[in-house]
């Protein structure tokens, strides 16, 4: 009887595991080779990530839309960052994305070596849209490791040197140099730490950060990836983390132990709370952390700064949100319109006013910088933006597992080398060892 | 050393003790919340650097800027989410109670290895029946609607309160029954007259558990409630946070404090429903 029961059992589960699913194809792609363009009527799906501010911004733009197309509808779909990521996974296995959904360029080949992402550039091609306003190498950003566009970047975040100003003039060193390297970062730190008041580090230790080493890579000229494989040599990483292990050995950091419990929240890190002099935070986040340190450390100011540069350039990465097209979308023409009327609409993008990064369309860049009404952080924000653009920075195209396989692993190396005494030469090759088994099974 | 150990022998001296003890234990478990609720009265951007409870400069304005949202407010959100909670306890109370019945009272083919096979789905991780859900209900068109959160509950799909109840019911003497079907009772009647009363303890647990996990379920909503008119209160929480952008932490601590009224509430009229059950149950 037992064994007849944990036979039905181990049925049933199979069925229940694998069984329910088969009505829906997932991969096929009707769609393929669309070029956008038809009668624009009916509703659309659209999904974004964001909270309250950024909801209102992107239904403002919605209206616009629904306006200048009379016949059309839109159903909005929002949610946290993560949570909005946990709900696609769900949706794009089932084959039910919106039609206008939201990207970013670390996940996008998550999805597009699935096969659920159209190619736009027959979009573009056919004029349904258009963006000759954006930059090359921004839209770049949008590419799958095939090179196709899957992705049509609307919104560049970049990382940043987040300096406490108010601190480091009490300390009696300023601001970095112009064009500051990583040797010249590290100077200007240990200068400053005497100075600063007590139990306040100059840096957040920064060895577990990906973003400071994408960072770094960049600026050494090494790439991050080769196709679905690490592509930076494992020198490279030792010498990162030996500078973090120098710089924590002379006490200018924050303790391990401080930094692997800061939240990851820009409001709730220590930068934002006139804890520490300075740290990597986005661009973009600018304004919320100074709006902390402003009920916090009332009087103290932030500014950001690019990254520091390297031999080989700058040491900036562009990360980029955009609009993606599924295959499964039903009204493709309405799509494509959306996604250029988002792109081009003047009104839209002061509607929008780079709520998630800064604008790609130069032209509305230069609008919004031409505002004398632009608030000043926002100012701020869309200045050093266009700096980095300048100087051309390095397009990373993510592979899939981009995510899920090295941010994690990178934060458990760096810690095994704070808390568990691993060399980092150790620490190196194992993050590297796994990293790329990883990746190669994704 | 005599005095102290007279001292330490006096039961006043040995109370206050204990209940200092006790009230040091009780503000440590309570601090995170009476932190919230303090925080909930600061400033948003003052909500962070200080680990008082109390706030500096007092302020509603989070409670009348969490209220509003965008063209919604959270009593929308209250009430979606009472409507799906209060749904999901009756399923659960009577679907898993009737199963439970089927389980511990009724003689039928292949009743050991369908109990079997209902143990081994407490197994599965809810990931994995995610997805094939999700497809059931997207073809069923039942997306954007309450059905994929209660339809569920009312099919008994919640095996641990079938299980919870099939132990409970077990320990009921069939006596009662045997009684009750000399009477004319069949087995809707033992079930409902005789079953259903002396279960209250278990149906309290069940609708206990069912409304917590219900009111504070974010997966289910998130996937299946998309526009925001239907969103339920942790979904309309989550509304004011993001990773990448500027979160609204004071609205967010405001409303959550509203948020755990109803689920305190409940708790209180369920607990004195436990008790009433075990005490007029005439088991003891």
């Amino acid at each position: 009887m037992f064994t007849r029961s944990l036979a039905a059992c181990a049925l049933a589960l199979g069925l229940l595991a694998t069984g329910c699913a088969g009505g829906t194809s997932i991969g096929a792609n009707p769609n393929e080779g669309a070029t956008g363009t038809g009668e624009v009527a009916g509703n659309l799906r659209m999904s974004w990530w964001g909270s309250g501010p950024r909801n209102e911004v992107t239904n403002a733009v919605i209206d616009l839309f629904k306006a200048a197309h009379p016949g059309t509808t839109v159903e909005g779909e929002s949610a946290d960052f993560q949570a909005y990521f946990e709900r696609l996974n769900v949706q794009a296995s089932s084959g039910n994305m919106p039609c206008v959904t939201q990207m970013q360029g670390r996940q996008l080949n998550d999805y597009t070596t699935k096969n659920v992402l159209l190619d736009l550039q027959p979009m573009i091609d056919s004029g349904a849209i258009d963006v000759s306003d954006v930059p090359a190498e921004v839209l770049d950003t949008g590419r799958g490791l095939d090179g196709k566009l899957y992705m049509i970047p609307y919104g560049a975040a970049y990382d940043a040197m987040t300096v406490n100003r108010t601190l480091a003039e009490k300390a009696g060193v300023g601001l970095p140099p112009e064009g500051y390297d990583w040797d010249a970062f590290a100077d200007w730190v240990t200068r400053a730490q005497p100075g600063l008041p007590e139990g306040v580090p100059a840096v957040n230790l920064g060895g577990s950060l990906p973003n400071n080493f994408i960072s770094y890579a960049a600026g050494r000229g090494e790439s991050l990836f080769a196709d679905r494989q690490l592509g930076f040599s494992e020198d490279l990483l030792v010498e990162f983390w030996d500078m973090w292990e120098r710089l924590r050995a002379a006490g200018v950091t924050t303790t391990a132990e401080a930094t692997a419990e800061e939240p990851n929240q820009t409001e709730q890190r220590y930068v934002a709370q006139g804890r520490v002099l300075v740290d990597n935070l986005p661009g973009n986040a600018l304004t919320p952390a100074q709006k902390t340190l402003d009920g916090t450390q009332p009087g103290q100011q932030l500014v950001t700064l690019p990254q520091p540069k390297g031999p080989a350039g700058p040491g900036n990465v562009l990360f980029t949100s955009g609009f993606s097209i599924p295959t499964n979308c039903d009204n493709i023409p309405t799509a494509a319109a959306f996604v250029d009327f988002w792109m081009n609409d003047d009104a839209g993008a002061k509607a929008f006013l780079s709520a998630n990064g800064a604008v790609t369309n130069s032209r509305h860049l230069q609008q919004q910088l031409d505002d004398p009404n632009l608030p000043a952080l926002k100012r701020a924000e869309l200045d050093l933006y266009q700096r980095i653009v300048a100087q051309n920075p390095v397009s990373v195209v993510y592979p899939p597992g981009y995510h899920a396989s090295f941010e994690g692993a990178f934060v458990r190396a760096y810690e095994s080398v704070v808390f568990g005494g691993t060399s980092t030469r150790d620490a190196a090759r194992a993050f590297i060892t796994e990293v790329n088994a990883a990746l190669a099974t994704t | 050393m005599i005095f102290g150990r007279r001292r330490s022998r006096n039961p006043l001296v040995l109370a206050l003790a204990r209940h200092a003890l006790l009230v040091a234990i009780l503000v440590v478990i309570l601090y995170p919340l009476l932190w919230m609720v303090g925080a909930s009265f600061r400033p948003s951007n003052e909500a962070f650097g200080t680990l008082s409870v109390l706030p500096g400069n007092l302020t509603t304005e989070n409670y009348v800027e969490g209220w509003s949202f965008g063209n919604l407010n959270f009593s929308r959100f209250f009430l979606n989410s009472v409507v799906i909670t209060l749904l999901a306890v009756v399923g659960n109370v009577v679907a898993c109670s009737m199963a439970a019945y089927a389980f511990a009272r009724l003689t039928f083919p292949f009743k050991k290895t369908m109990f079997a096979l209902m143990l081994g789905t407490m197994l599965l991780p809810y990931h994995v029946t995610l997805v094939p859900q999700y497809v059931l209900f997207n073809e069923l068109a039942w997306i954007n609607t309450i059905l994929p959160l209660v339809v569920p509950k009312f099919l008994a799909t919640d095996a641990f309160f079938i299980f919870l109840m099939v132990q409970f019911i077990r320990t009921l003497p069939h006596e009662l029954d045997d009684a009750a079907r000399m009477d004319g009772c069949g087995h809707i009647g033992i079930f409902r007259r005789i079953v259903l009363p002396l279960s209250i303890p278990a149906l309290g647990t069940t609708a206990l558990f069912t409304f917590i996990s219900t009111w504070n379920d974010f997966l289910g909503p998130l996937l299946y409630l998309v526009r925001p008119e239907t969103w339920t209160v942790a979904q309309g929480l989550n509304g004011f946070l993001d990773a990448t952008g500027e979160s609204a932490y004071g609205p967010l601590f405001a409303m959550a404090t509203l948020s755990l009224a109803p689920i305190v509430g409940f708790f209180l009229v369920a607990q004195r429903l436990l008790i009433e059950g075990i005490a007029t149950s005439g088991l003891k």
